[in-house]
């Protein structure tokens, strides 16, 4: 779980539509259970399972229990470690100028 | 649909290539705070449930955080109260919770978890503290490479 391996395991569990659509539910709303990401996917509850397996070993989502039930939460900082790798602190800034006019001009397009 | 969404809690993890009481003492001792936190200044004092953790601003001209220590079980588990003072608004918002968590891990490292909840009465401060990966990925940077993270402009 640690250095070159654990980029492998991010971009590799990042390689896939139904995973990246997982951790955008995640995004809009943390915490959830299984049985309500399975509720809005069109996929059996051992697809999910799966899916949420390969998140969880690549260090994207951490599971934790509440009571009798297990949550799962998006873990942004493996993320942050790639976006820290090639993009220094001082281009951080033209980056989210270039990625804020982009929203700007595809908005009112 | 189940209500056991919980939208008032975050959730960090990541592994460092450390002790677990290095990094407990990254998490606790104000001079390795200092190069990871964008060189705040913690006032030293006693670590122990009750004891207060008061953060200031490099130039030490503003009190950025006046948080209280809830659990302290080294090299472990740490718990402590939030409220970010560096924003009016922030401020006059409900005090949440921060909890790290401290596990050793394989080949030498340790795996951090940082808990912020109680963010229920803290929408503002629930949307400023997503920074908590920057925070953590400097922290990884000062543990193992031991070179001090140069200060956020």
């Amino acid at each position: 779980m640690i250095g070159a391996m654990d980029d492998d395991l991010v971009f590799k569990a990042l390689a896939d539509p139904t995973r990246r659509s997982l951790l955008d539910r995640l995004f809009a709303r943390d915490g959830r259970t299984l049985t309500e990401l399975e509720a809005q996917l069109e996929m059996t509850r051992f697809g999910v399972m799966k899916h949420l397996k390969v998140l969880e070993g690549a260090g994207l989502v951490v599971s934790r229990k509440r009571g009798r039930e297990k949550l799962h939460f998006l873990n942004p900082v493996p993320i942050r470690q790639i976006h820290d790798r090639w993009i220094s602190k001082y281009r951080a800034h033209e980056v989210s100028a270039l990625l804020d006019l982009k929203t700007r001009l595809e908005d009112t397009a | 649909m189940t209500t056991m969404t919980d939208t008032t809690t975050q959730v960090y993890q990541l592994y460092i290539r450390a002790t677990p009481e290095q990094v407990w003492d990254a998490i606790t001792n104000p001079e390795t705070i200092a190069r990871y936190f964008h060189g705040a200044q913690l006032d030293p004092g006693p670590l122990e449930v009750g004891a207060s953790r008061r953060t200031w601003s490099p130039d030490r001209s503003r009190l950025w955080g006046d948080n209280t220590i809830l659990e302290c079980d080294p090299p472990r588990r740490f718990v402590h109260t939030w409220r970010s003072l560096y924003d009016d608004e922030l401020a006059a918002e409900d005090e949440s919770r921060v909890t790290w968590e401290i596990e050793p891990a394989q080949s030498g490292t340790s795996k951090l978890t940082l808990i912020h909840d109680k963010l229920e009465g803290a929408p503002k401060t629930a949307a400023s503290v997503r920074g908590w990966s920057f925070i953590l990925s400097n922290l990884k940077t000062v543990l193992e490479t031991g070179e001090p993270f140069p200060a956020e402009e």
